[in-house]
């Protein structure tokens, strides 16, 4: 069994303030897994040290066994790291289509030249991205859409268009930022179930979540940290059993429905 | 180069930047309140130093009464443009950038119209150059910069202990939350472009005796204020000060060991240094 | 979106055939004209990814004055001159793009801006680029022999490259390329940008650098027209007219800046011989435009023409 994302003792210091202290863990290939825990528990600081917005102050990530630690996002990319944010983060201007396509630079350069004059390859790359955009949307069952300008899709669409870009640069490890987040019930449902059943086949998804309930229905495995360390590491069921997770959670609404 | 050499670069530079930081103030709290750098900011000044010539000059009334006349038509004419222009162009900043570039050319362009490529002039006001430890001062400059000094001190008490000052800092911090609290946002911002503007008139009617007036002087004091705020750190307001007298001595020593053209060039070279790398300025907090 | 040829095709034909049929006049006033309308969507090539240069002037001049220079001091070919001007336009673009285009809106503005200053101060105050009051007897190329010293032979210099550079401008806009700077229009995008592996520093920088290139060259080109140059030609007046003409005539399509230098240039040739009322003018028509037709005149050709062909039966 490879591990895909190993995180060996990872701590990050803002100011004196210790966001993460030596956190630890592997990520399986093919797995899909929840970075979970209270607010301030350093969820996020994890996820965008990861995601290379900056680097841990100690400690080493390592991509498919390759140190990626502090590397820059479009560096990153070309590694096989793909990252959704939690704001809905869309090219506003270009259709659901384009906006995919924009995912494929990873593979396919911008080609200047073949651009300005129109050669016959240049042509035949636009041919062969326009029709693998549409099979990337067509995972995330958003191919009717294709030629709808991103700014008009509503907020669930969106969500998964968000997703489908990332999917585009074909990752070896997708971080999904809160995914359900604003969605209804029916909506996270349904991004859960497409991620769960559909992403999961093309790479690994490693995902920050509050809905517990999705946690649970949908994920692999669950790393739970509290206040920068990480205080359990399994199956979501044993979750809620863990008492140091229902320490950390007491009082919270949420925990085994 | 004697040490009385310098220390008369420094003195000037001292109250030049006295002087420059009045304009760039007013740049400033127009940026803290609604984020648009007034690119109007240097023809105001210009008016100002206008309007003393027109009022104090070819009207002849008498100082007290047309200085406060000149900030009202500076304050009243920031008021309308912020009523009638950036409030309509809220949250945009490329056309409020522009905006404020169209509102500069008509002010300047309506100046060369109306009053003419002649160079004016406003007789001293007060003459007579003050001698201490070999560094000459002209009195009228060092008046400037004390009564410049004085409005800055106001405009302190204003900012910090009034509740309009209260209110313009909230703006400043958090406009969703100041208004959420009931902040009229939409008041202060008028109030905060007119005292802007009326600033950068004062700033120029302090200049008006000591340099000649003409349309075109307006672009030599927006080009000091942009370097100051920039230097100082966008809507900061004590950066504005030390990057002021900053600014202001640089330019006087430079023009001292390099002559007034390469001060000149290196006032800009600075400023695109700390642009490059140290946007937020000396002072500021990105 | 696609664009129907035809206005496109009747204008160049029309520009074909101006020198047949027009006046001594009316010749300078296509030059400018032309000259302008490079400029403008030069501008509008960076004003697309989210960028205002207010310094464009500061790169026409770097090109008018590596022109002046390689040929009048320096005894080198105008056509030489006109090449040499692109390359170190560009080049500068692109060292001060690499410093620079990390910052966004009003910070990249007033870096650019104060660039401007800097090149028009340089220039003023060394002797051998003329100082104050320039150079003069600037040459003009020569096209077999025959030099280009009138202004109807001068015109097919002006047209020619106007042309190319409006055509690799346009052509480059509808590639991958031109596509992907559009993902680089806000600070949000941006970043979505980057995690998606596309490198924006260079694209960014690469554009900035071609604009200038571009800007660059015209400015050797009407150094050339001109037969002078001197620090008062290209000023931040120049750079503010340039966006004029692109914001008046709307910043969402390539067209815009074409129509809007081609008009305003139009009307300031023909209507005032007094720089301020031209300065006046303009900068009222764009009030007028930013206050209450966001989109620039072409908005409005774009809605006169939809309504006109939707009328007759559908």
């Amino acid at each position: 069994m490879t591990a895909i994302l190993q995180i060996q003792n990872v701590s990050k210091q803002f100011d004196g303030l210790a966001a993460l202290s030596g956190v630890s863990f592997d990520v399986q290939q093919g797995e899909l897994l929840a970075l979970v825990g209270p607010n301030g528990a350093g969820k996020s600081t994890l996820f965008n040290a990861i995601a290379g917005v900056f680097s841990p102050t100690q400690g080493q990530i390592l991509l498919d066994g390759q140190d990626i630690t502090g590397l820059p996002s479009h560096a990153l990319a070309r590694r096989g790291l793909a990252r959704t944010f939690q704001m809905v983060n869309l090219f506003p201007e270009l259709t659901a289509l384009e906006n995919v396509m924009q995912g494929f630079h990873r593979h396919m350069p911008v080609d200047f030249m073949g651009g300005l004059f129109q050669t016959v390859a240049y042509r035949k790359d636009q041919a062969e991205w326009q029709t693998r955009a549409l099979d990337v949307l067509r995972i995330l069952d958003l191919q009717a859409l294709a030629d709808v300008p991103a700014q008009a899709l509503p907020l669930g669409q969106a969500k998964l268009l968000t997703v489908a870009i990332a999917m585009a640069t074909q990752p070896k490890l997708l971080l999904l930022d809160e995914p359900a987040a604003g969605l209804s019930h029916e909506e996270s449902s349904r991004m859960m179930d497409l991620v769960a059943s559909r992403v999961k086949t093309h790479c690994t998804v490693v995902l920050v979540e509050h809905n517990m309930r999705l946690v649970g229905r949908y994920c692999d495995r669950a790393v739970v940290l509290q206040f920068g360390q990480k205080i359990f590491d399994g199956i979501p069921q044993d979750l809620v059993h863990d008492p140091r997770v229902v320490n950390a959670y007491l009082g919270t609404a949420g925990m085994g429905t | 180069m004697s040490l009385t050499l310098l220390m008369q670069g420094l003195a000037i530079g001292l109250v030049n930047g006295a002087l420059y930081i009045l304009t760039a103030l007013g740049l400033t709290l127009i940026y803290g309140i609604l984020h648009i750098v007034n690119f109007a900011h240097g023809e105001v000044f210009m008016l100002g130093a206008m309007l003393v010539y027109v009022v104090y000059v070819l009207w002849e009334w008498p100082l007290l009464a047309a200085l406060p006349a000149i900030a009202a038509v500076a304050a009243m004419v920031g008021w309308l443009v912020e009523r009638g222009i950036f409030r309509r162009l809220r949250g945009q900043w490329l056309q409020l950038l522009v905006a404020t570039v169209g509102v500069s050319l008509i002010i300047q362009s309506l100046s060369w119209i109306v009053f003419g490529a002649q160079e004016k002039n406003v007789p001293s006001i007060l003459p007579g150059v003050l001698v201490a430890w070999g560094i000459r001062m002209p009195y009228e400059r060092l008046a400037a910069a004390g009564i410049a000094m004085c409005m800055v001190a106001a405009l302190y008490a204003v900012v910090y202990k009034t509740r309009s000052g209260l209110a313009m800092r909230a703006i400043e911090e958090d406009e969703e939350t100041a208004r959420m609290l009931g902040i009229d946002t939409d008041k202060v911002a008028g109030l905060a472009v007119a005292l802007g503007f009326a600033l950068a008139a004062m700033g120029g009617v302090f200049v008006a005796p000591i340099y000649s007036i003409n349309p075109g002087m307006g672009l030599e004091a927006i080009l000091m204020s942009f370097i100051i705020i920039i230097i100082g750190g966008l809507g900061n307001i004590t950066g504005t000060l030390v990057a002021g007298l900053f600014i202001g001595v640089v330019q006087s020593m430079g023009a001292l060991l390099l002559g007034a053209e390469s001060a000149h060039v290196l006032v800009f070279v600075v400023m695109i240094a700390v642009l490059i790398f140290r946007p937020q300025g000396l002072m500021g907090k990105l | 979106m696609k664009q129907q040829a035809w206005p496109f095709v009747v204008c160049v034909l029309a520009l074909v055939l101006m020198p047949a049929v027009a006046s001594t006049y009316w010749m300078h006033i296509a030059i400018v004209v032309l000259l302008n309308i490079t400029y403008a969507v030069a501008l509008f090539s960076v004003l697309r990814m989210g960028y205002l240069s207010l310094g464009h002037a500061g790169f026409i001049a770097l090109g008018a004055y590596t022109c002046v220079v390689l040929t009048v001091r320096l005894h080198i070919s105008p056509w030489w001159g006109i090449l040499g001007a692109g390359l170190v336009s560009g080049a500068m673009a692109w060292g001060l793009g690499a410093m620079t285009m990390r910052l966004r809106g009003i910070y990249f503005s007033l870096a650019i801006f104060a660039f401007g200053e800097i090149v028009v101060a340089f220039f003023r105050a060394f002797d051998w680029f003329g100082g104050p009051s320039g150079i003069a007897n600037v040459p003009r190329p020569k096209f077999f022999g025959h030099a280009l010293n009138d202004h109807f032979s001068f015109y097919w210099l002006v047209l020619c490259l106007s042309l190319f550079f409006m055509a690799l401008l346009y052509r480059l806009q509808f590639t991958r390329y031109g596509a992907t700077l559009l993902t680089l229009k806000t600070e949000a995008s941006e970043r979505l940008a980057q995690s998606v592996g596309i490198d924006a520093a260079r694209l960014k920088t690469a554009t900035f650098a071609l604009s200038c290139a571009v800007v660059g060259t015209m400015g050797a080109v009407h150094a050339q027209y001109l037969m002078f140059i001197n620090p008062q030609v290209f000023t931040f007046l120049t750079s503010t007219d340039l966006l004029i003409y692109a914001m008046v005539g709307g910043i969402t399509q390539f067209w815009g800046p074409v129509i809007g230098a081609g008009l305003l240039t139009l009307l300031g040739e023909q209507l005032f011989s007094v720089g301020y009322w031209k300065t006046l003018v303009y900068a009222l028509v764009l009030m007028v435009v930013i206050l209450s037709l966001p989109g620039g005149l072409m908005s409005l050709i774009d809605r006169i023409r939809d309504r006109w062909l939707n009328k007759p039966g559908g």
